[in-house]
């Protein structure tokens, strides 16, 4: 496989209408060169229409897509020379694995000896040499998520198009090949854009994640950055767990902000709060949250009572309850005392002036 | 099935009888064909072979027997490219229009064959393609067509969509994909309408009747026109003939449709 840089795609006001519907509401989003950029959002986002989009499958209704600032909206797919994975792989069930590899470069009209040296390279790329003879309804679903891979890189595509390539994957196989994709995108070097509603996927696999609801890009980032800044409540609901307080600003000190919930007073860093801002709408992580020792203290600390707790094995999940507040996951590692874990027994909860966001309500 | 109930009596007789009822007509013809007598009769004292000997040795027989399938063969390849090639575009286009045409290309199966008869007589007689071979070519594979536009569409049913994307996603051209994806995958859909038309034209009786006469004989044709004049056993051999050679072709279908599925 010949080591040429990635391709950069710009996806410009994309707009696509079914009857009344729209599924994708002019989302606009540049891809680097080279980047492995996650579509992530729930079913119905739009995600998966702007890859098919890309793909050439779907006719965008307004908004253009730029390949290296070259205008493809209106390309065929089979004019794009885009690999793709599909959802369920797509493998052509009466080919065998070197066929279903070889296919686009028959399609291409490569002889039959280029065809052959390119098929090995791209099998041993994906570790599958020994099973180019076989069927593809004999292999395990990992190993043809891997023919799929191999098939969509074989002609060295402009861009990787992936759609859910690991859903179909039990929980196991999914972490392994997650790191298997995650090197093979360090080994091509390729534009990788892939499509899930799998939030630890995204995490894990992406450069870069754009977060998708209801068709609109709500933000965009990379994951680390998107995870500790979530513009949106969606956003950080979506991206891991959240407890969302509603808080009034009550009065400003120094670099901090302090908030009333109720008779309880919380300390907030004054970054991204706005001086004319009345409410805020705080996003605090369960793993960002302490139990507090005995004599131990915190930026902010809360009275609270245990509700219910659950072992994790790493850890345990509680539900704790604040008067005032209403009910707060926190996350407790599992070198914590479990004897004091009893439902209803009282605890105290901390945490730092800059572990609770603030984020927007969703529009 | 394992381990499900095994039906009730009632069920089980009404199933054989039912069974039976239907092939009860054909075995009969079983004995006759076999029958020691000059007549059209069970076997008196023994059973003998003499008339399948007769067919096989009558220059009329064996012409009609090669002009039946000589016919069969051209018009079931008329009957498997244009059903084919409807069955893909009504299923590629996929509208309201479409499902019309389907229901369109069934009607030879829905008029009764001598209304369509009359009415290609009628049309046959300017064009002079009576009592041609290829009049008769032409009749049974468009009203052969239905069995290969049933048989393709239901194919196509089952065929993922997904794999024409994949296709085209890398690179394939239409015909490319349909060439190399999408034929080889409805294959055994086509075999299947092509046995059935093949069926439909080797022993079809009305239409020939009335486009066919002295250069066009086929054996249907040859049966019925024995059995107005004389009641010769040798008819009851070559409708046994006719069976085995159709059952043969069922076989065939069945053998080729577990092929796939394994």
């Amino acid at each position: 496989m010949s080591e040429a840089a990635g391709h950069a795609l710009q996806i410009r006001g994309l707009t696509k209408r079914y009857g009344d519907f729209t599924a994708v509401d002019s989302v606009s989003l540049d891809i680097e060169r080279g980047e492995f950029l996650t579509l992530l959002g729930p079913s119905g986002s739009g995600k998966t229409t702007i890859l098919m989009a890309v793909a050439g499958f779907v006719l965008p209704n307004e908004g253009s897509i730029l390949l290296d600032g070259n205008d493809i909206t209106a390309l065929p797919p089979e004019r794009r020379n885009f690999g793709m994975v599909f959802q369920g792989y797509a493998l052509f069930p009466h080919m065998s694995v070197a066929e279903n590899v070889a296919f686009p470069l028959r399609v291409r009209g490569l002889s039959r000896a280029a065809r052959d040296e390119k098929v090995r390279a791209a099998l041993d790329l994906v570790q599958l040499s020994s099973f180019a003879e076989r069927l593809p309804r004999q292999l395990s679903g990992g190993q043809q998520q891997r023919v799929a891979l191999a098939r969509a890189l074989v002609f060295d595509p402009a861009l990787l198009l992936l759609d859910e390539p690991l859903s179909a994957l039990d929980k196991k196989l999914r972490a392994e090949l997650q790191e298997e994709l995650k090197s093979l995108h360090r080994r091509v070097g390729r534009t990788f854009i892939n499509v899930t509603h799998d939030q630890e996927e995204a995490l894990s696999l992406s450069d870069r994640i754009a977060i998708l609801n209801h068709g609109r890009l709500i933000q965009n980032g990379p994951a680390a950055f998107l995870y500790e800044n979530p513009r949106t409540r969606f956003v950080a609901d979506f991206l891991g767990k959240s407890n969302f307080i509603q808080a009034n600003v009550s009065r400003r000190e120094d670099h901090h902000v302090i908030l009333r919930v109720g008779d309880t007073e919380l300390r907030q860093h004054a970054m991204a709060i706005p001086g004319s801002t009345e409410t805020v709408l705080l996003s605090l992580r369960p793993e960002r949250i302490r139990l507090l020792k005995p004599g131990e203290g915190a930026e902010n600390e809360v009275e609270a009572h245990i509700r219910s707790w659950s072992y994790l094995g790493s850890g345990f999940s509680i539900v704790a309850g604040l008067p005032g507040i209403g009910d707060i996951r926190v996350n407790a590692p599992a070198n914590h005392a479990h004897e004091a874990l009893r439902d209803g027994a009282p605890i105290r909860l901390g945490w730092d002036a800059d572990a609770a966001k603030p984020v927007q309500e969703d529009a | 099935m394992d381990g499900s109930y095994s039906p009730g009596r009632s069920a089980q007789l009404l199933a054989w009888s039912t069974a039976l009822y239907l092939v009860l007509p054909i075995l009969i013809i079983l004995p006759v064909s076999l029958t020691d007598q000059r007549f059209l009769s069970l076997p008196q004292e023994s059973l003998s072979l003499r008339h399948f000997a007769t067919v096989l040795g009558s220059p009329e027989w064996l012409h009609s027997i090669w002009q039946s399938f000589i016919i069969a063969v051209a018009s079931t390849i008329l009957s498997v490219v244009v059903g084919t090639l409807c069955a893909i575009g009504c299923w590629r286009i996929s509208s309201r229009a479409t499902e019309l045409i389907r229901a369109l290309m069934l009607l030879p199966l829905i008029i009764p064959s001598i209304v369509y008869a009359i009415g290609l007589y009628r049309y046959f007689g300017p064009l002079d393609l009576l009592d041609r071979f290829l009049g008769v070519v032409i009749a049974h594979g468009v009203t052969g067509v239905p069995y290969v536009v049933i048989t393709v569409s239901t194919a196509l049913a089952a065929f993922d969509p997904r794999l024409e994307q994949a296709a085209r996603g890398m690179g394939a051209s239409l015909s490319q994909t349909l060439r190399w994806v999408i034929l080889p995958r409805i294959a055994p859909g086509i075999f299947s309408g092509g046995i059935f038309a093949f069926i439909h034209s080797w022993d079809e009786l009305v239409m020939v009747l009335f486009i066919a006469s002295r250069d066009v004989f086929t054996l249907p044709r040859r049966i019925w026109d024995g059995i107005n004049e004389n009641v010769d056993p040798a008819i009851a051999a070559v409708a046994m003939i006719l069976i085995l050679f159709t059952l043969l072709l069922l076989l065939l279908d069945q053998f080729m449709r577990r092929r796939r599925e394994t």
